[in-house]
């Protein structure tokens, strides 16, 4: 199925190159760089916000939110998820806690969160969490619980003690879970940061739209959605790498969103 | 084989699962003794009962009457002195060949160099050189029950508990099998080389051409219908398609027919 | 099951009754939304009309940028399942989009579109169909060839074909899909809402449960009506939730 190297490349580059062609040719035809700027004004704006520093200090500021949020979130989501798969009692427990508070979703927090924090770091910080803890949970849970009877029944024939059991086949079986979970926490804890930002924040990117927006600088706007895109993309990509590299026994997927 | 003392000694054994749908007994008054060096497989229809068997004298199940002696000593649980191969392997996806072969030593408690020591042996035993890196999701079938049986051997154990190892596998590759178990078993050596196996499979055919006896189980709830002697002399490759052993699959086939075409009328209704 | 359920139950309520205890034995009222007060913001906002109708304009929102989405998405995606050359090529540059938050885009919608509630449908468009077009490409890609294979050697032409093999083939990527992509539309437009309420201040805005949120947090800082629009919220995520799954048992059976 791996396609050679040119038929892989080229034809994203030369859909890159319509939708590029296709921008350029739609804000030229506009003349109006409040409207619709051209790609090469959001690229100039790129490089003069990189060069004067600002776009680096929200970069920074995101990525201390995003961090921060995703690892007090993700921390959480594991620990519980651990705890449960140990005591059954506390799954019982927290189990319809977590199906009242899962489907209101992190952004339906924000209106409360600065209510209670001030518009600052904190909100977004909060809401990051909130959203990152419970999609690392409901998988880490699964994949724990979903541990194949056999493996288990193996091990113990093989001589494995109980502690044995949990680390060498209970947490290797459960990982490609585990990290799974970590990648849909993450995209939600993106999108929670953009929009805490935005609504809720003194810092960061999403901070940044609307500020720039203020000033009616769309070029500026844009480049801030295009570092967006790309860090999102990084972050994603970071990882997948993390998977392959941890998870390779596991027959890979690739395509599975 | 009177008057030796059985390694494997089940005393009227019963089972029954509870349910959610009422209990079933799966087992009643199995007696049976498998004595040093003995091959006894187990033939039945489907839900005769042999896979319950197996795990009961693996210790993966309790009995619900009489008891299963291994060496003497009463079963509670699973022991690596009981080596156990399952129907697909369950071997650890996420451990190459080598380390899937070195969890028993690892689980004991060996030291490292032995490990690779024990591991390294094995691997050629079953000749699976060249391959110690893989990861079972990178292995054909027989590979996978290769590195299975390496698995439950680097315990050294002294009854190969086996469940249906061989039913995952194409027919030629299971015939190429059938004379590889019995050459790693000492199908060649004289019998107090060799250790006690109980041997569950669905294939009449398999059951004759390894075993030294074959119980036949009767379903609902299983119970021993009889045991067939195979006096076939030893060693088996040569002998595949002896009018004797044809003879013996046909006497069993007899016994189990009825019942086969019960449990399949059953299955389908 | 049945004893998990009754726990369950006894949980949440015993969590409820301490909660309101708690509150009303310290006094927070004013900080902490309470049970009671919950309660009373949902009885006075139905009264008057006003959580109905919120609930009513973020809902409308959701469907007109869902089915806008599903109009651009689906055509898209199944293209794309069918000629591998456009999917090589589109499918590097959804996935990049997809990176972006929906939301990151509400300065841009709001200069296009204006305030009124079509920049928020937007951002649903958008935050709907990336999922949907991806999900029908995967759905398209996943059918079986054998099946297809069968259908023609038993004498199928192509539109019993499309008809007996490719659609219902795909229909339950395709509704998961839809559970996905709905859900993240339904999280779409609250921000939407809150953002260009925030923006813009309370009183002129679109008129949707975010908006209301807004409201309550900047005019009458009642943090029973915010408890109570985030529980809607959270009740609507759950419907969403239920309908398509229902619609998903009823439309494949033999799945799910």
């Amino acid at each position: 199925m791996r396609a050679r190297l040119p038929q892989r490349v080229l034809p994203p580059l030369g859909f890159a190159l319509i939708v590029l062609g296709s921008w350029y040719g739609v804000a030229r035809h506009l003349a109006n760089p409040q409207l619709l700027p051209s790609p090469w004004t959001v690229g100039v704006a790129l490089v003069d916000l990189l060069g004067n520093g600002d776009m680096v200090d929200d970069i920074l500021a995101s990525l201390g939110h995003l961090g921060l949020g995703y690892g007090i979130g993700a921390g959480i989501g594991l620990i519980m998820a651990a705890l449960c798969a140990r005591f059954a009692a506390l799954e019982t427990a927290i189990d319809p806690l977590v199906e009242l508070l899962r489907p209101i979703g992190a952004i339906a927090w924000i209106p409360f969160a600065i209510l209670m924090f001030g518009v600052g770091s904190t909100v977004p910080v909060f809401l990051i969490s909130y959203g990152a803890a419970f999609p690392i949970f409901v998988a880490t849970l699964a994949g724990m619980h979903g541990v194949d009877r056999a493996l288990l029944a193996a091990g113990q024939a093989l001589g494995a003690s109980k502690r044995m059991l949990i680390t060498h086949v209970v947490f290797p079986a459960a990982l490609p879970h585990v990290l799974a979970g970590a990648r849909l926490s993450l995209g939600v804890a993106w999108a929670a940061m953009v929009a805490a930002e935005l609504t809720g924040s003194d810092s960061g990117l999403g901070w940044r739209l609307f500020w720039y927006q203020e000033f009616f600088r769309m070029d500026r706007v844009m480049a801030v959605i295009v570092v967006i895109g790309v860090l999102g993309v990084a972050a994603d990509a970071l990882l997948r790498a993390l998977r392959q590299a941890v998870v390779g026994w596991s027959p890979e997927d690739s395509n599975a969103a | 084989m009177e008057g030796l003392i059985p390694r494997i000694a089940i005393t009227s054994l019963g089972k029954t699962w509870q349910g959610r749908r009422g209990d079933v007994e799966a087992l009643r008054d199995i007696n049976l003794a498998i004595g040093p060096g003995e091959f006894v497989a187990v033939v039945g229809p489907s839900g005769c009962g042999k896979s319950t068997l197996l795990s009961v004298v693996a210790g993966f199940a309790t009995p619900t009457s009489g008891k299963v002696l291994v060496d003497g000593l009463s079963v509670d649980g699973p022991s690596p002195e009981r080596g156990v191969m399952f129907q697909d392997y369950a071997l650890f996806p996420w451990r190459t060949v080598a380390d899937n072969i070195g969890f028993g030593p690892l689980a004991r408690g060996v030291k490292r160099a032995e490990r690779l020591e024990i591991t390294q042996r094995l691997v050629a035993l079953v000749g699976l050189d060249g391959f110690q890196d893989r990861y079972p999701h990178e292995l054909s079938g027989g590979m996978r029950q290769r590195c299975a049986l390496a698995r439950m051997l680097a315990n050294d154990p002294a009854v190969w508990l086996m469940d249906e190892p061989l039913a995952a596998l194409d027919p030629q590759t299971r015939i190429v099998m059938q004379d590889e178990l019995l050459r790693i078993w000492g199908d060649e050596r004289p019998a107090d080389q060799r250790r006690a196996v109980l041997f569950v499979t669905h294939g009449i055919d398999e059951a004759v051409h390894l075993s030294d006896r074959v119980v036949v189980l009767a379903r609902r709830p299983g119970r021993v219908r009889a045991v067939i002697e195979v006096d076939l002399p030893r060693p088996r490759s040569a002998l595949r398609s002896s009018p004797e052993a044809a003879r013996l699959v046909a006497e069993i086939w007899a016994l189990i027919r009825d019942e086969a075409v019960d449990a399949i009328r059953e299955e389908n209704g | 099951m049945r004893r998990d359920r009754w726990i369950a139950i006894t949980t949440v309520v015993c969590i409820v009754l301490l909660w309101q205890v708690a509150i009303s034995a310290n006094g927070l009222h004013a900080k902490v939304p309470s049970p009671l007060g919950i309660v009373a913001a949902i009885a006075a906002h139905v009264a008057d009309g006003s959580l109905p109708s919120a609930l009513r304009d973020s809902f409308l929102r959701v469907a007109k940028g869902f089915a806008i989405a599903a109009l651009i998405g689906l055509p898209v995606g199944t293209a794309m399942g069918m000629t591998p050359i456009l999917a090589r090529a589109v499918a590097p540059f959804l996935d990049a989009l997809r990176s972006i938050a929906p939301i990151a885009w509400i300065p841009i919608a709001v200069l296009w579109l204006g305030v009124r509630g079509d920049a928020a449908v937007f951002i649903v468009t958008y935050a709907a169909v990336l999922p949907l077009a991806l999900s029908a490409h995967q759905a398209v890609r996943l059918i079986d060839q054998r099946l297809l294979q069968a259908s023609h050697a038993l004498g199928a032409g192509w539109f019993l074909t499309l008809r007996a093999v490719i659609i219902p083939g795909s229909i339950p990527v395709l509704i998961t899909a839809v559970r996905v992509s709905m859900g993240f539309a339904w999280g779409a437009v609250i921000a939407a809402e809150l953002a260009v309420g925030v923006k813009i201040g309370p009183g002129q805005g679109s008129q949707g449960i975010g908006q209301m949120m807004i409201e309550t947090l900047y005019v009458r800082r009642d943090v029973d009506t915010l408890a109570m629009c985030m529980l809607c919220v959270g009740l609507v995520s759950l419907a969403i939730d239920a309908g398509a799954r229902g619609l998903g048992r009823r439309l494949a059976p033999w799945k799910v």
